[in-house]
C-alpha cells in the first residue's frame, strides 16, 4: 500500500514541476527536415524507376519507327545474316496463334468458370468426394497460374510436339498457349460471374426458365465485360510470350499454310533477329509494333473495366 | 378470361410464320441435293470444302460413301421435318450448323487472303492490297448471304418454336455433366503436366542420378556431365542482383504513388506502369543487348564483354518493377484511412506516419508483391538468355576483385532449358526436363509463400 502511495505521489509531484524545458516541443522542426529528406529520396527513387522504364520503351519505339513502313509490314522475312525482308508472315502467324489459342482456351475456361460458380455449390452439398475433387481443381488453377511459361513450353514440347507427333506447328503452340492462359480466363470469368447479382438469377428462375437458360440468357450477358477483359488480358499475354513458342512453334519464317505448319510470332522474331542476325534495327521495328499493340490492348481493357464498374455499381470508377 | 380474349390469344400464338416452313423445305432440298451431287457426281467440290470428304480419294469405298451420304440425307430430313413442325431442337441444330459453316468460310478466306498479300517477296502497293481485300470480302458476302439471312430469321422467330419440358430437362442435365468435365480440365492439365515432365525426366533420374545433377558442378552433356550447380548459381545470383536493384526502387515508387504524389501524377503514372507490366520481355532483352551492353563495356576491365550478371540484373530489375509496384501500391492503399488519420492527429509528420503506421500495416501485402516479383525474375527466360552471356562455367570474379563477379557471364536454369531443348536427345533431354521440375518446385514454393501472406493479410 505504501509503495503505491509513494509512486503516485512522485508522479503527481513531477506533473506539478514547473516546465523549464521548452525544446521538448520543438523537435518538430527536426522531424520535418527528416521528412523532407526522406520525401526527396523517395521522389528520386520513384523517378529513377519510372525513368528507366520510360527510357527503355521510348528508345525502342524511336529506333523502331525509323524502320517501319508499308514494305516492312507486307513483305516476308528472307532470313540471312542481315535479316532482309519485312515481318509480314510474323504478323499473320501471331494473329493465327492468338485466334487459335483463344478458340481453344475460351470455351474451356468460361465453361469451367460457369461450372465452378453456378453448379459446384449444389454438387458440393451432395457428395463429399465431388467437393474434394472441386477443391483440388481450384488449387490446380492457382498452381497453373504461377508456373513460368518455359515449363509450359517444355510440357507442350513433350506432349504435343513429341508424343502426339504434331511436330513444331501452330497446333502444338496453340494447345500449349491455351494451357498457359487457361488459369487467367478461369479466374477472370469466375470473378465476372460472381459479380452478377443473385437477384438476376432468382428472377429468371422465378419466371420458369431452366438453369441453363438462365445462364445463357441472363447471367452470361451480364458477366460479358468481365469475361472479355480476361480474354483480352490473355491476348496480351500470348502476344508477349516468347519462351513457350520458341519450343513449340519452331522458327520458320514462312507463312503457315495449315494448322500443322511452323511459323514465327513477332516476339519470337525479335528474339531470333537479335540473336541470329545483325539486324537490330528490324528487331527494334518489330518491337515497336509490339509495344503499340500492347498499348492499344491496354486502352481497350481500361475502357472495358470502366464500363464494367459503371454497370455494376451505377457510378463511375472510384479510382 | 372471356371467350373472345381466349380466341384472340390463340390466334396470335398460332400465327406461326410461313417463312420457317419455306426454310425447312429449302434445307431439305439443299442438303439432299448437295450430298448426292458431291458424292455421286463430283459437283461443287471446289466450293464446298465442308462436304469434300465425301468425294476425297480416301473414301472411294463405295459402301462408305453410301453410308455417309445416306446418313447426311436422313439427318437433313429429320432436321427439316423438325423445323416444319416448329421444334426448337431443329432450330438449334440449324443455327449451330450455320455458325460452323460461317467459321469455316471465314478461316478459309483468311488463309487464302494472307497467302496472297503477305507471302510475296516484294511489297504490294496499297491499291493492290485494297483490291485483294475487296475481292475476298466479296467472296465472303457471296457465300454467306443466304445462310446469314436464315440465321437472322431464325433468331427473330425464336418465340414461335416450342419444346417439351422433358427436352428442357434433358438439355439441362447434359449441360451439367458437360460443364463438370470442362471444369475438371484445369486439374487435368496440371495432372498431365506433372506426369509428362516426371516421365520425361525419369531417364535422367535413373541414369544420372539426382545427386549428380543437383550437386554436380560441371555441365557438359557431351562428356556426360550433368551438374546443375552452375545454372542454379546463375539463377540465384541474377535473381538476388535484380532484387537488390529492383525491390527498393519499386517499393519506394509504390510509396510515392500511394501516399506522396499528387493525384494528377498518380493518374498518369499508375496506368503507365500497369501497361508496362505487359510489355514482352524480349524487348527488355533487346535493349540490354543494344544499349546497356556497350555502356557496361566502357568500364575498363579485361574480359568485360558487357554481357553478364550485371547486365541481366539491371534489366531484370526494370522488368520486375511494374509487377512489384502495382501490387505493393494496392497493398498500401488498402490500409484503412483511419490508421493514417489517427496517427496524424497524434502529431506525427507524414513521413513518420508512413514508416511507423502505414508500412507495417501493409507489410504482408508488400512482401507478397516482392515475392511475386522475385518469382517472375526466377522464371524469366528469353530476355535473360540475350544478355547474360550463357557461359556454362560457375560464375566467378574475372579479376582479383571479388566484386567483379558481376561482370562474369552465367547461365540460368531457364536459359539452359530454352537454349538446349531443341537439339537435346536421350539423357541430355531428360536432364533438361529434370531442370524443369526443379524450376517448377522453386517457383511453386515462392508463389505459395506469397499467396499465404496475401491470405493472411485479408484475414487480418
Amino acid at each position: 500500500m505504501n509503495h503505491i502511495g509513494t509512486n503516485s505521489e512522485a508522479k503527481i509531484g513531477s506533473l506539478t514541476k514547473p516546465q523549464t524545458q521548452i525544446n521538448s516541443r520543438s523537435n518538430i522542426g527536426q522531424r520535418k527536415v527528416k521528412e523532407k529528406i526522406a520525401f526527396s529520396f523517395i521522389w528520386l527513387a520513384g523517378f529513377i524507376a519510372i525513368a528507366a522504364l520510360v527510357w527503355i520503351i521510348g528508345y525502342v519505339m524511336v529506333q523502331g519507327f525509323k524502320v517501319i513502313d508499308l514494305e516492312f509490314i507486307t513483305t516476308r522475312p528472307q532470313g540471312g545474316m542481315d535479316g532482309e525482308g519485312g515481318i509480314s508472315t510474323t504478323i499473320v502467324t501471331t494473329i493465327y496463334l492468338v485466334v487459335l489459342t483463344i478458340a481453344i482456351a475460351a470455351p474451356l475456361g468460361i465453361g469451367a468458370a460457369i461450372y465452378l460458380v453456378e453448379y459446384a455449390r449444389e454438387v458440393e452439398k451432395k457428395s463429399k468426394l465431388l467437393r474434394y475433387i472441386i477443391e483440388v481443381a481450384r488449387s490446380g488453377v492457382e498452381i497453373l497460374a504461377g508456373v513460368p511459361s518455359i515449363i509450359f513450353g517444355l510440357f507442350g514440347f513433350a506432349l504435343f510436339v513429341s508424343f502426339m507427333k504434331l511436330k513444331f506447328s501452330l497446333l502444338s503452340a496453340g494447345l500449349s498457349g491455351a494451357c498457359l492462359i487457361l488459369p487467367v480466363i478461369i479466374r477472370t470469368s469466375e470473378e465476372a460471374l460472381l459479380a452478377v447479382p443473385v437477384s438476376f438469377r432468382e428472377a429468371s428462375l422465378g419466371l420458369g426458365a431452366t438453369k441453363w437458360q438462365t445462364n445463357v440468357n441472363v447471367v452470361l450477358p451480364a458477366a460479358m465485360p468481365g469475361i472479355i477483359t480476361g480474354i483480352v488480358l490473355s491476348v496480351g499475354r500470348i502476344i508477349a510470350e516468347t519462351a513457350i513458342f520458341w519450343v513449340t512453334l519452331g522458327g520458320s519464317y514462312r507463312l503457315p499454310t495449315s494448322l500443322l505448319s511452323s511459323g514465327r510470332t513477332m516476339a519470337l522474331h525479335v528474339y531470333m533477329l537479335a540473336s541470329e542476325t545483325r539486324a537490330f534495327d528490324k528487331a527494334m521495328g518489330t518491337a515497336a509494333i509490339l509495344i503499340i499493340v500492347i498499348i492499344l490492348l491496354n486502352l481497350f481493357i481500361n475502357y472495358l473495366s470502366k464500363r464494367l464498374t459503371l454497370k455494376a455499381t451505377g457510378k463511375g470508377s472510384q479510382r | 378470361m372471356s371467350d373472345k380474349t381466349r380466341t384472340q390469344i390463340n390466334q396470335i400464338s398460332s400465327k406461326k410464320p410461313f417463312l420457317v416452313k419455306i426454310v425447312s423445305v429449302l434445307i431439305f432440298l439443299g442438303m439432299t441435293g448437295l450430298t448426292i451431287g458431291v458424292t455421286f457426281f463430283d459437283l461443287f467440290i471446289k466450293n464446298e470444302e465442308l462436304l469434300s470428304f465425301l468425294s476425297s480419294p480416301e473414301t472411294t469405298d463405295v459402301l462408305v460413301k453410301f453410308i455417309l451420304s445416306g446418313l447426311l440425307v436422313i439427318l437433313s430430313i429429320l432436321v427439316s421435318q423438325g423445323l416444319w413442325n416448329y421444334k426448337n431442337w431443329a432450330r438449334t441444330v440449324v443455327i449451330i450448323s450455320i455458325i460452323i459453316y460461317e467459321m469455316v468460310v471465314f478461316v478459309n478466306v483468311l488463309f487464302a487472303l494472307s497467302a496472297e498479300i503477305f507471302a510475296g517477296e516484294e511489297a504490294l502497293k496499297l491499291g493492290v492490297i485494297l483490291l485483294v481485300l475487296g475481292k475476298y470480302l466479296w467472296v465472303i458476302v457471296l457465300r454467306s448471304v443466304i445462310p446469314l439471312l436464315i440465321l437472322w430469321g431464325l433468331f427473330k422467330m425464336e418465340q414461335y418454336f416450342e419444346e417439351t419440358p422433358k427436352q428442357k430437362e434433358f438439355v439441362d442435365q447434359t449441360v451439367r455433366y458437360l460443364l463438370l468435365a470442362v471444369g475438371l480440365s484445369a486439374i487435368f492439365i496440371v495432372f498431365l503436366i506433372i506426369i509428362f515432365t516426371l516421365s520425361e525426366s525419369w531417364d535422367a533420374i535413373e541414369e544420372i542420378g539426382i545427386n549428380n545433377m543437383l550437386f554436380g558442378t560441371i555441365w557438359r552433356p557431351q562428356q556426360n556431365e550433368y551438374g546443375l550447380i552452375p545454372m542454379v548459381l546463375g539463377s540465384i545470383l541474377v535473381t538476388i542482383g535484380s532484387a537488390i536493384i529492383g525491390v527498393p526502387l519499386s517499393v519506394f515508387a509504390a510509396i510515392l504513388l500511394a501516399e506522396i504524389a499528387p493525384p494528377l501524377f498518380r493518374n498518369i503514372v499508375r496506368p503507365a506502369i500497369e501497361l508496362l507490366a505487359g510489355i514482352p520481355s524480349v524487348i527488355y532483352g533487346l535493349f540490354g543487348m543494344v544499349v546497356l551492353a556497350p555502356i557496361i563495356r566502357q568500364i575498363e576491365i579485361p574480359r568485360n564483354t558487357g554481357y553478364g550478371l550485371l547486365n541481366a540484373s539491371i534489366i531484370l530489375a526494370v522488368m520486375i518493377i511494374p509487377t512489384i509496384t502495382n501490387i505493393a501500391e494496392d497493398a498500401i492503399r488498402a490500409v484503412p484511412k483511419y490508421y493514417k488519420e489517427g496517427s496524424l492527429a497524434l502529431g506525427t509528420t507524414h513521413w513518420e506516419t508512413i514508416v511507423k503506421v502505414i508500412l507495417p500495416a501493409a507489410r504482408s501485402g508488400i512482401i507478397a508483391a516482392v515475392i511475386l516479383g522475385i518469382g517472375r525474375a526466377l522464371g524469366e527466360t528469353m530476355a535473360v538468355i540475350m544478355i547474360i552471356g550463357n557461359s556454362i562455367a560457375i560464375p566467378s570474379p574475372i579479376t582479383d576483385n571479388p566484386l567483379s563477379i558481376i561482370f562474369s557471364g552465367a547461365r540460368t536454369l531457364t536459359g539452359n532449358v530454352a537454349v538446349e531443348i531443341n537439339y537435346a536427345a536421350g539423357a541430355h533431354r531428360s536432364a533438361l526436363f529434370f531442370t524443369g521440375i526443379l524450376l517448377f518446385l522453386m517457383i511453386f514454393l515462392t508463389n505459395s509463400i506469397a499467396r499465404f501472406l496475401m491470405k493472411e493479410k485479408v484475414n487480418s
